[in-house]
């Protein structure tokens, strides 16, 4: 009894991890025996509440969507030689996937099939020529065969992203990764493509059977091990040119590097893995606006129609953080507010309250138009936070204005006393007695007419 | 005098007011319905594109209050600028029927506001007969009044922008225009400061109505300033223009949109300058009369010199500060006709804005025109105070309606009252016998006004002077022995001539001036039907049903008016063309390339796209055709990016075909036009994608759209509606296949309906019935 008690609140704990909207995982394999290989991989996954259904790839029976409804939220392909995916995926549809939300891991070999190749490029990367594998003839496992294609690259060849990566991951005397696979290339013009890990300066991608007759498409710090693509709409995609990186045998493997023979117990591929799993997935650098506020100094409520020039305002927007499956407020200094009509009029840090959420203070600018309060906070490794507010500024009403000005007291007092002076001359005109000739008195009447 | 002879003059009175009565009524009436074609024709609807304005302002007045209109700030109008309303507009027009709204519903009749709307303009045209009635009456005689009144109630140029549907400041402006100008002459009579007060209340009106009231500020100044150099300087003119001038300038000052302009530019310093030099001299005459001969003139001399320098030197100095505006732009094309097109394309890019041609002036006033002038002989023959004025008015008007179009305006209810004056004495004398007669063959308001007219003049004191000095010339002509046969010829042809008139009236605005511009009609050349084009109502109705409430939308400035006010949508530019570089930014972002354009639309939030493309029907106002302009004017802001000459061929030309310039057929504009243009075939003979309006093969057909998608056209292919695509859904940057490093290999699937297997390489297979050794 005691057993199963503790397994409920076991399975409880782990089930917080992930969202139970975003728990559906497909997983895509070339045989059942990578089940068994990457047995690992998959249970932190289990464990942190995923829900995968494992299919071979070219199962005739593959479905993405029913109904409209995306029937998984997460994809994983472990399927390198896969050349035409089955059922209902293709690599349009993948690219439909993605372009709907969803996330995608995949991981290729050196003989990476066709429809893989096609997908990379629908993310902007390239997986290299068939047969072509990452050779660093200085910086490679004692385990390796004679090719120099097990290498070793060092944790600092990670991105510098620590919700990609892990938090600890990237130090200086975290094990090196243990990578046998080929090399992916990354579209220079794509500023989406994140280089998640890297190779070492001497290693370069080429066929390892034959001699190097060309120059190789990768060489160097420019051979990609680790791809990775968050899109527009935050969707992620990981390109591992290596399904290896991921099994069960990387990550309990000891390492030695062939040429210094530093020694690792283990190689650092099973934490990273397990963190640019969380991140893929969504559950790591997730960021949303829960609630924005804008008001007036002094005042709970926005204004119902538009803001007037120069008004004092308080723009607050709460920012939450996806941790460990709760959202909690998101701690940075570095958020930015705009107040923007085509151009920014004003730009301002914004600074966290007690209660979590980010406030602004400043005076709007005296010119009236049409604004948006925006936030745009892009950092490498967090969802894009991108919020905008649009708000009306008003010019002064005709009742705002000053009503009495001192510059323009000289003219009061003339209007002033020009209306005494009117009064007090009907009095002397009214009263004042004269032996008036007919002539002026003619002339009298015409004024008065 | 005895009493029968009274009898008989209050009986002529009698009969003469009826006459008057009637054939005011009957003006009123005629000019009422003669405009009424639109509404018959199609509906009562506003009409174009700043009555669509108007009628918002209105509805928005109406619905929410003065004080709100005053302080309505639009944002959904020039985003993300916005436009202060109340500041920026005049209000008369929406006060006059805001206040016909109120009393109407105070008195228990609800009409909608729209419907007010749509008949001001008819109505107001009644009492501007009346008023040009009261202005003839004035000037001429009460007989010329009533040909007056019933010329200005049909005649073309008037009803031209005052046809039911034409809800602009120009139709209830004319009215005010013609008032003031009687109460002025009123005034300048009579010397009386009731008849200025009133005259400068009239031009309180005008003010607040028409931008056009700176023709009156500066025409009244130029009347008395001839009246001092003719040597006609009199008290009356002193009491009336100075009561005038001061009243008047406060109360135009009150008008929001106005506010110190009257003291502050160029355009209204005239009528100081003459404020102070009719001060000036009605110092001196005062002087004269008290000072000895010689005294007077050294005073006069060095005066009148240091006077000069001062105001000389003062007016320079105020200028230069800047304290007092130079001219703008549009009062600077008014003298040089060929200044806007250089430096102000957007003044010359309206239409209403162009020269005149001289066959408008015939078409607009038909047989007045040749009238006028002899009016205007009359007027100068006998000349009087108030007849320098309607000379000055009518030389002025002439001049300004031959720059521009739209100033055919002002010229015509001047014509009226100078070819009433014409046609009033014409049958001056021709008709005098019959007035005793009275034989009642013609039975027509001309002969009987006529008599009236007569029967008038005795009692008029104030002009008989003139009006004897006119008879006795004429009388021995006439009693010279003119056969009753030339007589009545000559008064047949008169008539003939004036029945052609009312029929050319009738023509010109059943054909020309009424259509509401947003309805087109044609008629099918083959069976003759009818067919109605409402493609501008099916456009804005689908924008408000199928966007959302804030959708900001990019279209010409043209538009803009209309899709506030039929989508109910945020527009960038609209047709109040206060602002010039956000224009260019519109239409820079209209002739460049898609992709540089898309970054114009970015930063400018721009939802959705709208052209007005008229190739498939051949609608001739489209927005290819008024391409160049939005070139020119984007050039204007940035000469570095665009550049028009990139736009004409090699030779010159203007073209959309094949031969066309490559930044044309590449541009947006172009593009938003002609997508999918290329595929359409209009009739089985003829190629596709013809454009009829430009009557040309498209040139470059085959072309896909990146940043925008189809969102509607409509059912001739008029409006057309894109979308401007989000930056998220350009989703993932995909390399192109022609970028990449490693040739993808042809694969080919092998999938079909049947069989959904996929393949996966090298895959492992389970073969039974065997045991792996070991």
């Amino acid at each position: 009894m005691w057993k199963l008690l503790l397994f409920t609140i076991l399975a409880i704990n782990h089930c917080n991890a992930v969202l139970e909207a975003d728990a559906n995982t497909l997983v895509l394999l070339d045989n059942l025996a990578i089940r068994e290989t990457h047995s690992i991989f998959f249970k932190s996954l289990q464990d942190r509440g995923f829900k995968l259904t494992y299919k071979l790839a070219d199962d005739s029976g593959l479905l993405l969507s029913r109904y409209g409804e995306y029937l998984y939220k997460n994809l994983i392909i472990f399927a390198p030689s896969v050349e035409e995916f089955g059922g209902d995926i293709s690599v349009e549809r993948l690219a439909q996937f993605v372009d709907d939300g969803g996330n995608v891991l995949v991981a290729g070999s050196e003989r990476s099939g066709d429809a893989l190749r096609e997908f990379a490029s629908e993310c902007g990367f390239e997986l290299d020529e068939d047969n072509a594998a990452v050779i660093d003839h200085l910086h490679y496992d004692v385990s390796d065969a004679g090719m120099h294609t097990s290498i070793l690259t060092s944790a600092k060849n990670l991105i510098k992203a620590e919700s990609v990566v892990g938090k600890h991951n990237r130090q200086a005397d975290a094990a090196p990764l243990l990578y046998r696979g080929t090399g992916i290339i990354a579209d220079k013009e794509n500023p989406l493509v994140l280089q998640v890990l890297t190779a070492e300066n001497s290693a370069y991608s080429y066929n390892p059977e034959t001699s190097v007759k060309d120059y190789p498409h990768a060489v160097g710090r420019n051979t990609l091990l680790i791809a990775a693509l968050q899109a527009r709409n935050n969707a992620r995609v990981v390109f591992s040119g290596s399904l290896q990186f991921f099994a069960d045998e990387t990550f309990t493997m000891a390492v030695q590097y062939a040429q210094s023979g530093v020694f690792h117990k283990v190689a650092g591929n099973r934490a990273v893995a397990e963190s640019i799993g969380q991140w893929v997935f969504g559950e790591s650098g997730r960021l949303r606006v829960s609630a924005v506020h804008h008001n007036k100094v002094g005042e709970r409520d926005p204004p119902e129609q538009a803001y007037t020039i120069t008004d004092p305002v308080v723009y607050t927007i709460a920012i939450e953080e996806l941790v460990q499956g709760e959202w909690q407020p998101f701690k940075a200094d570095d958020i930015q507010l705009e107040f923007v009509r085509i151009d920014p009029f004003v730009r301002t840090f914004l600074k966290q309250t007690a209660g979590g959420s980010y406030e602004a203070r400043f005076k709007i600018p005296d010119v009236y138009g049409v604004y948006q309060f925006k936030v745009d906070y892009d950092r490498v490794g967090f969802t894009h936070l991108y919020n905008t507010t649009q708000v009306s500024v008003r010019p002064l009403e005709h009742t705002q204005y000053e009503r009495f000005i001192p510059s323009a007291f000289p003219y009061y007092t003339s209007a002033f006393s020009m209306m005494i002076g009117v009064f007090v001359f009907s009095f002397v005109f009214l009263h004042f007695k004269e032996e008036a000739t007919g002539k002026s008195a003619g002339k009298d009447d015409k004024k008065t007419q | 005098m005895n009493r029968s002879s009274r009898i008989l003059n209050s009986k002529v009175a009698g009969y003469s007011s009826l006459i008057t009565f009637a054939v005011l009524l009957i003006a009123w009436i005629a000019g009422f319905s003669s405009r009424l074609f639109a509404v018959i024709r199609f509906e009562s609807i506003i009409h174009e594109f700043d009555p669509w304005f108007n009628y918002r302002a209105t509805a928005y007045m109406v619905q929410h209050g003065w004080y709100k209109f005053l302080n309505w700030f639009d944002e959904r109008a020039w985003y993300p600028l916005g436009r202060i309303v109340g500041g920026t507009v005049y209000p008369g027009l929406m006060i006059t029927s805001g206040s016909i709204h109120y009393i109407l519903h105070v008195l228990n009749i609800p009409v909608h506001i729209r419907d007010i709307c749509v008949f001001l303009a008819p109505v107001f045209s009644g009492l501007t007969s009346i008023s040009t009635y009261l202005l003839t009456k004035e000037l001429w005689s009460p007989g010329a009044g009533l040909f007056a009144a019933s010329f200005i109630a049909i005649v073309p140029g008037y009803i031209s922008r005052s046809v039911a549907g034409s809800y602009d400041n120009e139709g209830i402006a004319i009215f005010a225009l013609q008032f003031t100008y009687f109460l002025w002459v009123r005034s300048v009579k009579t010397g009386s400061v009731f008849w200025s007060a009133g005259a400068a209340i009239s031009y309180f009106y005008m003010v607040s109505a028409w931008g056009g009231y700176v023709f009156i500020i500066n025409l009244i100044p130029l009347h008395v300033f001839v009246l001092l150099i003719m040597g006609r300087y009199s008290p009356r003119l002193l009491t009336s223009y100075s009561t005038f001038y001061i009243l008047g300038l406060l109360f135009s000052m009150q008008i929001p949109f106005v506010g110190f302009q009257p003291i502050r530019t160029s355009e209204h310093m005239a009528a100081m300058g003459v404020f102070v030099l009719l001060m000036a001299v009605a110092v001196l005459r005062h002087l004269q009369s008290v000072l000895s001969r010689n005294e007077f003139k050294k005073l006069f001399i060095v005066g009148g010199l240091l006077a000069a320098a001062i105001v000389f030197v003062a007016v320079v100095g105020l200028t230069m500060m800047g304290v007092v505006a130079p001219w703008s732009g549009r009062f600077y094309s008014l003298w040089d006709t060929g200044y806007a097109k250089i430096h102000i394309p957007i003044i010359a890019s309206v239409s209403e804005h162009q020269p005149t041609t001289w066959f408008s002036f015939f078409f607009d006033l038909h047989i007045l025109v040749c009238a006028f002038p002899v009016g205007l002989w009359y007027c100068i023959k006998q000349i009087n105070d108030e007849r320098v004025f309607v000379v000055l008015y009518a030389i002025s008007a002439v001049y300004f309606a031959g720059v521009m179009v739209r100033l055919m305006l002002t010229l015509t209810p001047v014509v009226c009252m100078l070819a009433g004056v014409a046609f009033s004495g014409l049958l001056d004398v021709f008709l005098q016998e019959d007035a005793s007669k009275r034989t009642g063959s013609v039975m027509n308001s001309v002969s009987e006004t006529d008599d009236l007219d007569e029967s008038l003049e005795k009692k008029s004191l104030y002009d008989k002077a003139g009006k004897l000095r006119h008879r006795t010339k004429h009388d021995p002509t006439h009693e010279g022995g003119m056969s009753s046969n030339l007589k009545s010829i000559v008064i047949l042809a008169v008539l003939m001539i004036l029945m052609m008139f009312a029929v050319h009236c009738t023509w010109v605005t059943s054909n020309a001036y009424s259509s509401p511009s947003i309805v087109l009609a044609f008629h099918n050349s083959q069976d003759g039907s009818r067919n109605i084009l409402d493609d501008f109502r099916e456009a804005y109705y689908w924008l408000s049903q199928n966007t959302a409430d804030d959708a900001r939308i990019m279209s010409w400035w043209d538009y803009g008016y209309q899709i506030a006010g039929m989508a109910n949508r945020t527009t960038l530019v609209d047709n109040n063309t206060w602002n010039n570089s956000h224009i260019a930014l519109v239409g820079k972002a209209m002739s460049s390339t898609e992709e540089k354009s898309y970054s114009i639309m970015t930063s400018l939030d721009v939802d959705y796209v709208l052209v007005i493309f008229g190739g498939v029907i051949g609608y001739s106002g489209d927005d290819i055709n008024k391409f160049l302009w939005m070139v020119r004017i984007a050039e204007g802001e940035h000469p570095k990016d665009i550049k028009e000459s990139d736009f004409f061929t090699d030779r010159g030309e203007f073209r959309v075909d094949a031969e066309g310039a490559p930044a044309l057929l590449n541009c947006l504009m172009y593009k938003l036009s002609y997508y999918r243009f290329g595929d359409l075939k209009l009739d089985y003979r003829g190629p596709s994608g013809y454009d009829r309006t430009r009557n040309a093969v498209i040139g470059n057909k085959d072309f896909d759209l990146t940043y925008l998608e189809e969102a509607y056209t409509t059912e001739h292919w008029l409006v057309r509606i894109y979308r401007v695509k989000k930056p998220y859904e350009f989703n993932r940057p995909s390399l192109k296949i022609k970028d990449r490093l490693i040739p993808p290999t042809n694969f080919i699937s092998r999938k079909n309906l049947k069989r959904r297997k996929g393949l996966i390489r090298n895959r492992p297979t389970v073969v039974k019935g065997k045991r792996s050794l070991k």
